[in-house]
């Protein structure tokens, strides 16, 4: 919510600072890490998902049967995806999404053949939290990932809440990126990498698995909300000895690393602050707005980042960013091939599976 | 003679019996059991098969007949039948068509028929007439004196020997085992001894159990058929109806996978645009769901009045089906280079990344040397969709290659694409009479109801059992 504050405020001021997450989720301190001093106190600890909740609620089948029903209904009673707008809901994947809730929260099978609508069904909700969790899904157009608090991300399962950015498919090959280098050269395996602006800590954690328990990674985020979610996503797949999140902002938790990272990712926001009031909906209405805005025309923070790499990668380093698209990365190409001239080798676009060149990579030379 | 060999016989339990009511047994057989070959080798070997899987309790610890029988009767060149006291033999058991009822129903008939049935399957997939062709064959060229001066030959010779006669000795102890039981329960009637009955009639039920499993393993020993599968159903022409229908059929396997027990996912699935599906792919996880679906392959067509027609006239729609193995990792697999693929977002549009919040991470990988696609959008993450998608694409280059490989069995390694319209194996009418109706076999139900809902068994079962026919002389 206050990602990137000070950062901004020197390099950029165009962002307006409505820190709506703050005073709905108050900070916890974190003893653990150094960081500014001015972080308010964080009481709740990071929600738990759905699906890792104890089953304690029960309700009989056909009350449970009765549920569904309505969620369905609802489901296909939204407009259909006819309406190709960006900016629709699409009854289809609205079924999909309520038989992945239907999984997340109810631990028997429930299918009719079984007789007896009075057999009770154990939930890890009660069914009025079913009721609303659905109404919020498509009423308030809240992003499904916040409604069963986790997001499926590779092989993983991460711990997502309102504060935090919802790690996104595309964002996925970022690690495939990493996982390539290092089988090439097993020098990067056992360096320090860095993820700036972890935010759940999705990027961090597919390094540090990829990585194989050798090297280390630091990842940063400004947000308490984030630094407490990543680390709880750390915790939940035991890599507390290898990733360590501290909080603050891009590099300025690193200092004592300059010129010694062999690894730099990163996906921080990049929209252009213009386009986004016509953001959809669950985009625009429920997450955080310091994830996604990225200044005028979206490219502060990568352009921040680029400076920093020149800084903190060590030669033959290895950097992979995330940008908003084919403008955008042929900008930071650019940027990196004259402003940067001699610093960078190999720096090119990858597309991601829309054909769109969302990343740029490179090495420290 | 006859006697001492049914007391040597180590089932306790039968000993016992045998003793304690002091039964005469004297002319069980009509005629003697017997190793019509050679007895050189064989004879004072103790009696365990080892290729044909009768390792089952029932005979494992039978020790062989002795020499003295054996040698008396090894000039004889005929196989014995074994038959009861009264002159029943399996044979005439099938023949007498008595009804298989349920397992719990203590009807011996009932169990003899299910047992003799099974027997049958097995001799058919041995291919029982050449087998003792066979046999007789390699006996005759065992005795030749001279045989032993090559011994390379004679060395493949008494194997191959060995191992056929193990298999015949199997089957043969089997059905000895069956025809003394039904003499058994007929004295037991006779003198009004209900323990013995008793005894036997769950006896009966064991080997009936026993012989299912053999008739099974005998279905099912083509060499994929243990794997777990994929199995595809696609609408043929005519929109929503048989859009409809195929829905109907995916349905029909999803349940039928169930009542087995075999974990079900669906992989990939295009519904239609008003009702039901264009296409869809599910994993069948379990062993010999290949074996078992492949039975499926093909053309299945459904007559009935549209609930989608306003005019209720009646239609005929189709789906076809398709069944590709899923080798193990001990199968030599194709291999897929990375630079052969295209790996594309199913369904992108719009900016994407940050822009875009969707749990639809569908994938489509093109393997751009053959042409070949697969799909997937059931899993929640993008990684994980484009593992399910590969793992479909790997099976799919697995069977092109099998089928390169191997004009055998091509009617089961056509994917989906190469089903001819025309290969319909099997008609579903719902009106204006009901019926479902398998036009290989000509098995016929009159419930379609229940055969939508996944009772297949009987169809699969039966399709099995004739594909054995073919390449036997005896059917």
């Amino acid at each position: 919510m206050i990602r990137n504050f000070r950062f901004t405020s020197f390099l950029s001021a165009a962002k307006p600072l409505t820190s709506f997450a703050c005073s709905s989720s108050p900070a916890r301190h974190p003893p653990q890490f150094t960081s500014s001093a001015s972080t308010p106190l964080r009481i709740t600890p990071p929600k738990t998902p759905l699906f890792l909740r104890t089953p304690s609620h029960a309700a009989p089948l056909s009350e449970v049967l009765k549920w569904q029903d309505w969620a369905k209904d609802l489901a296909s009673s939204v407009k259909n995806s006819s309406t190709k707008s960006e900016d629709s809901l699409d009854s289809i994947l609205l079924l999909r999404e309520l038989k992945w809730l239907t999984e997340d929260s109810i631990t028997d099978d429930i299918t009719r053949r079984e007789l007896g609508g009075e057999k009770s069904v154990k939930l890890r909700a009660s069914l009025e939290e079913l009721y609303e969790l659905w109404r919020e899904r498509i009423v308030n157009r809240r992003p499904f990932q916040y409604v069963v608090g986790c997001e499926h991300w590779r092989d993983m399962v991460l711990c997502v809440e309102e504060g935090v950015l919802i790690p996104r498919p595309e964002t996925e090959l970022i690690v495939d990126l990493v996982e390539e280098v290092v089988r090439r050269d097993d020098w990067f395996r056992r360096g320090v990498w860095a993820d700036l602006g972890t935010g759940s800590g999705a990027i961090a954690i597919g390094v540090g698995r990829v990585l194989g328990g050798c090297g280390r990674v630091i990842a940063t985020d400004v947000s308490p909300v984030a630094v407490a979610v990543a680390g709880n996503n750390v915790g939940r797949y035991e890599l507390q000895g290898m990733i360590e999140i501290r909080e603050g902002s891009w590099f300025e938790p690193l200092k004592e690393l300059e010129g010694k990272l062999v690894g730099l990712v990163s996906n921080p926001p990049y929209i252009p602050s213009d386009d986004i009031p016509g953001l959809q909906a669950e985009v625009g209405r429920h997450e955080p707005h310091l994830a996604l805005d990225g200044g005028v025309d979206g490219t502060d923070s990568l352009f921040h980042l680029c400076d920093g790499a020149s800084r903190m990668l060590t030669s033959g380093g290895f950097f992979a960013f995330e940008t908003n698209g084919d403008k955008q990365s042929k900008m930071i190409v650019d940027y990196m091939n004259s402003d940067l001239k001699n610093i960078f080798s190999d720096v090119k676009i990858v597309s991601d599976f829309a054909g769109i060149g969302r990343f740029v990579t490179g090495f420290r030379l | 003679m006859m006697s001492s060999l049914m007391i040597n016989r180590s089932r306790s339990r039968c000993v016992l019996l045998w003793k304690t009511h002091g039964l005469k047994i004297t002319s069980i057989f009509s005629h003697s059991f017997a190793d019509s070959v050679s007895a050189s080798s064989d004879s004072t070997r103790s009696f365990k098969t080892t290729s044909s899987g009768f390792q089952s309790r029932i005979f494992s610890n039978f020790a062989f007949p002795g020499t003295n029988l054996t040698r008396q009767l090894s000039t004889e060149a005929v196989v014995p039948v074994a038959s009861t006291c009264d002159g029943l033999t399996v044979e005439r058991i099938i023949a007498n068509q008595w009804p298989i009822l349920d397992e719990n129903e203590s009807d011996w008939k009932s169990h003899a028929a299910a047992i003799a049935q099974s027997i049958q399957v097995i001799k058919r997939r041995l291919q029982w007439k050449k087998l003792l062709v066979r046999v007789r064959m390699l006996s005759v060229e065992l005795n030749k004196p001279h045989l032993w001066d090559d011994p390379t030959h004679a060395g493949k010779i008494s194997r191959e020997h060995g191992s056929l006669t193990g298999k015949m000795k199997g089957v043969m102890t089997f059905e000895r085992e069956l025809l003394e039981h039904i003499d058994m329960l007929k004295l037991a009637k006779e003198e009004n001894d209900s323990e013995l009955e008793s005894e036997t009639m769950s006896a009966l039920m064991e080997m009936r159990r026993v012989s299912k499993e053999k008739e099974l393993e005998a279905l099912l020993s083509a060499e994929n058929d243990h794997c777990s599968c994929y199995i595809e159903v696609q609408a043929g022409a005519g929109g929503t109806e048989s859009n409809d229908w195929a829905l109907m059929v995916m349905d029909m396997y999803k349940s039928w996978a169930q009542r087995r027990k075999f974990s079900v996912t669906v992989v990939d699935e295009m519904p239609g645009e008003m009702a039901g599906i264009k296409r869809a792919t599910i994993k069948v996880n379990g062993e010999y769901a290949y074996g078992y679906a492949k039975a499926e392959v093909g053309v299945h067509r459904l007559v009935r009045i549209s609930p989608f027609d306003s005019g209720k006239r009646r239609h005929t729609s189709f789906a076809a089906v398709a069944v590709i193995p899923i080798l193990g990792d001990g199968s030599t697999r194709v291999q897929i280079n990375d630079s052969d693929l295209r790996i594309e977002r199913f369904r992108s549009g719009g900016a994407g990344g940050q822009h875009a919040n969707t749990t639809d991470s569908a994938v489509r990988i093109i393997h751009i040397p053959t042409g070949i696609t697969a799909t997937c959008q059931n899993e929640r993450s993008q990684h994980m969709n484009k593992a399910s998608a590969m793992a479909v694409l790997q099976s799919r280059l697995d069977q092109l290659e099998m089928a390169r490989q191997t004009a055998m069995n091509a009617q089961h390694t056509q994917s989906l694409t190469e089903i001819s319209w025309g290969n319909q194996i099997r008609t579903y009418v719902l009106h204006p009479y009901r019926m479902v109706k398998d036009l290989r076999t000509n098995y016929e139900v009159s419930d379609p109801d229940s055969v939508l809902e996944g009772d297949l068994d009987g169809f699969i079962l039966s399709f099995l059992s004739s594909s054995l026919d073919k390449g036997d002389d005896e059917h």
